[in-house]
């Protein structure tokens, strides 16, 4: 069996009263790709944001490589987001810097990289992203496609682990929506472990190796993408893509 | 007003000295002869706006108080075998000045009143003047003594004799109250006021430097014994000063010699309006300008350093530095800069002796800052949190964070408003001339004085203040246009 990378046992979590999520169990392997599909408030995006402490679980345990990151220290957390990259739906560019440092503000400040070895680092990723001219450009100036590009390079920069994409492209311009799926596809060919939450089914079919349906703060269902997308077993899920596919 | 201030003020620092449990220096043991031998200087406080008792005169390109009271000045300290020291301050300011050990005496033109034998001792009397109204030369006709005023508006300084003569002894008065004798002329001119109430000396100065005044020399108040006559405040409980101090007075009387420091301050009065030219005083404008600017820059720079602390505090998540935070911000924003500045001065100055000029730098400094706070607060608040949580993803700590990214965010949303108060605070320092530093608004006060002259000074140092305060905000507009450029 291949080593695992995340654990989440029993986490729930808690907005005042209301519980978003409901004892939630699950694991990523290395290299693996999950997408987390289903609808609007079921929970996906606070799912994704526990996993890097953006927010706090009220109860359960996530583990990382072995980690069990629930009772760790504020500089231990700090360290831990380093190795998982994310990217918001809205691209969250820093909009006072240029892609280039963008891009570079991580590995300078918190790898504390000799700043000549940052920048042709960063260099790479944005050629990688096919955005290499547009470093000297600052964020208002490029589309959402591109800006989505650079917040995927940006979180590369940091040499991570795992990639976490909360919606990457429901922001975006139908015609934009290619271009970022792409470097994900790239991505998830490289080996990268993914975490993605989508709308694009088209891209969980081929890319992912899981795809887990979350509705009312729960995982409802979880299988490859044939079993979820061809024969589904939860009425939820069913009524979900039906509701999908005739959109 | 200014009066209640002042009463406030002695309150403030009154409440402080118990609280601190000290004791106030008036019921100390008299040390006071000695303390001033040991020190080598006597201290006097004054309002040089009063000629021809005290006023400014330019010489060698620097302002210098000149005048009766400072030839007699001038002799006590001799006599006493020490250095004098002028101090300048606001007339409404020389008692508080007195009680808080700024200055050791105070020579103003000042009568001893009862009221004021309560709160500070006094010397022999060393000069006898009569109280003359001062008129426009075109209503001679109307107007012959004090019963002319009947009903009529008449003006005198704020918290002076004359103020309260005006007020019991001319049936249904309209005093009005004006802190410099510069702006009751103006308002005399302007027919705001019909006639100034003054004392003699001074009347007859401003009548014969001004070919439209008249003086109505016998005004029939009835004057107590104190009313009339002037001599030298001290602290409460200085008898030995007092007595010291008696011995050079007692000279001064049997030898005339008031008649000569008189003339000696006529010949000062004449050079002053020799040339009463703006240009002529262009270097009271300097400096004036000099000093406002020399305020408001520091007081930027701690302004904006404190208010980002203050604003951190406001927004921590720590219970009492937020406590400590909104006590700070709340409590200066509701408090007017006059009295924080009477404040420092005073009150804090009685515990550590600071120069006016830098307890005016602190006072604004610190108002500033919860002003500052407060925008910088508001800055902080409005970059979108998405930005907070890209940058912590990435593993940036919370300061990198703020100093990467919140910061800098802030700093161009909050710019013309952090511009505006810097704009307000070039204008606002002006409160520090009560205290008596030269800043532009001292100056503009000091030029009315020597030239007899009220609203030139005034247009020019206006203008200053405009041109000032609009090349500021082109300057930021520019940084302003050059960081949209950027973004
Ligand atoms: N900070 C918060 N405070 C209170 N309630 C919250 C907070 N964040 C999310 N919620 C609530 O939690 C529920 C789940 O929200 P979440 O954003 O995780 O859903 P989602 O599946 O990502 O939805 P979408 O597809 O619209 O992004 C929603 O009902 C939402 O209103
Ligand atoms: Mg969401």
């Amino acid at each position: 069996m291949m080593p695992e990378m995340i654990k989440i046992e029993n986490v729930t979590k808690k907005f005042g009263q209301t519980e978003v999520l409901k004892d939630l169990n699950g694991q990523v392997q290395k290299g693996q790709v999950i997408c987390v599909i289903g609808p609007s408030g079921g929970g996906k995006s606070t799912f994704l944001r526990c996993l890097n402490l953006l927010e706090q679980p009220t109860s359960g345990k996530i583990s990382f490589e072995g980690q069990e990151l629930t009772s760790l220290s504020e500089a231990q957390i700090n360290h831990l987001r380093e190795k998982m990259g994310m990217v918001f739906q809205s691209f969250n560019l820093f909009s006072n810097m240029t892609v280039l440092d963008n891009v570079q503000l991580a590995p300078l400040k918190v790898k504390k990289l000799a700043a000549a070895t940052a920048k042709k680092t960063a260099m790479q990723l944005l050629a990688q992203v096919g955005l290499a001219d547009k470093a000297e450009n600052y964020p208002s100036s490029l589309s959402g496609g591109q800006q989505q590009r650079v917040a995927i390079a940006r979180a590369l920069a940091m040499n991570p682990d795992v990639m976490l994409f909360d919606e990457p492209t429901s922001a975006l311009d139908p015609e934009m929506v290619g271009e970022v799926l792409t470097v994900m596809q790239d991505l998830a060919n490289q080996g990268m472990t993914m975490v993605v939450v989508t709308h694009e089914m088209g891209f969980a079919k081929s890319v992912a190796n899981q795809v887990w349906f979350m509705d009312g703060g729960v995982f409802a269902e979880k299988g490859t993408p044939t079993q979820i997308f061809e024969h589904p077993q939860n009425e939820r899920t069913k009524a979900f893509l039906a509701k999908i596919l005739e959109a | 007003m200014k009066k209640i201030m002042s009463w406030l003020i002695i309150l403030m620092t009154v409440g402080i000295a118990l609280l601190a449990g000290t004791t106030q220096p008036a019921q100390a043991a008299d040390d006071s002869l000695t303390r001033i031998k040991d020190k080598g200087t006597l201290v006097m406080g004054t309002s040089p706006d009063y000629p021809p008792y005290e006023f400014l005169v330019n010489r060698h390109g620097k302002d210098q108080v000149v005048g009766m009271d400072v030839d007699i000045a001038k002799k006590v300290a001799h006599d006493l075998g020490v250095k004098l020291v002028v101090k300048k301050m606001d007339f409404d300011s020389l008692l508080v000045a007195l009680e808080t050990n700024k200055v050791d005496m105070v020579l103003a033109g000042m009568s001893p009143t009862p009221a004021r034998q309560k709160s500070i001792d006094f010397s022999k009397i060393y000069y006898r003047g009569g109280q003359s109204i001062v008129i426009n030369k075109t209503d001679k006709g109307i107007y012959h003594n004090k019963n002319s005023f009947r009903n009529k508006a008449m003006g005198a300084q704020t918290g002076s004799i004359q103020y309260n003569l005006g007020k019991k002894q001319i049936a249904g008065s309209k005093m009005k109250g004006l802190a410099k004798i510069s702006d009751l002329i103006l308002a005399l001119k302007s027919h705001k006021v019909e006639g100034v109430i003054m004392e003699e000396p001074s009347a007859q100065a401003y009548v014969d430097n001004d070919s439209n005044l008249a003086m109505l020399k016998n005004s029939q108040f009835n004057l107590g014994s104190g009313e009339n006559n002037t001599a030298i405040g001290f602290r409460k409980g200085s008898p030995a000063l007092v007595n010291a101090v008696n011995r050079s007075i007692d000279e001064i009387t049997q030898k005339k010699l008031t008649q000569g420091y008189l003339k000696h301050a006529g010949t000062y009065m004449q050079t002053n309006t020799k040339n009463t030219g703006m240009w002529h005083y262009s270097s009271y404008f300097v400096k004036g300008v000099a000093y406002t600017l020399l305020i408001t820059i520091i007081s930027v720079f701690f302004g904006i350093l404190l208010g980002v602390i203050f604003a951190l505090m406001r927004l921590s998540k720590v219970k009492l530095l937020h406590a400590l935070g909104v006590a700070y911000i709340e409590f200066v924003r509701g408090t007017p800069l006059m009295i924080q500045v009477m404040f420092v001065y005073f009150g804090i100055g009685l515990f550590v002796n600071i120069p006016a000029l830098i307890a005016g730098i602190i006072a604004v400094s610190l108002n500033s800052a919860a002003y500052v706070a407060e925008i910088i607060r508001g800055g902080i608040n409005s970059v979108a949190v998405g930005q907070k949580e890209a940058a912590r993803s990435l593993g940036l700590s919370r300061q990198q964070t703020f100093k990467s990214v919140v910061f800098p965010q802030a700093l161009k949303n909050i710019w013309p408003a952090l511009g505006n108060e810097f704009i307000s605070l070039i204008k606002e320092s002006s409160i520090v001339s009560i205290i008596g530093v030269t800043d532009l608004i001292y100056q503009l006060k000091a030029v009315q004085t020597a030239t007899y002259k009220g609203v030139m000074p005034i247009v020019v140092a206006m203008l200053i203040y405009f041109i000032l305060t609009f090349s500021l905000s082109k300057l930021l507009n520019f940084y302003e246009r050059k960081m949209k450029h950027d973004a």
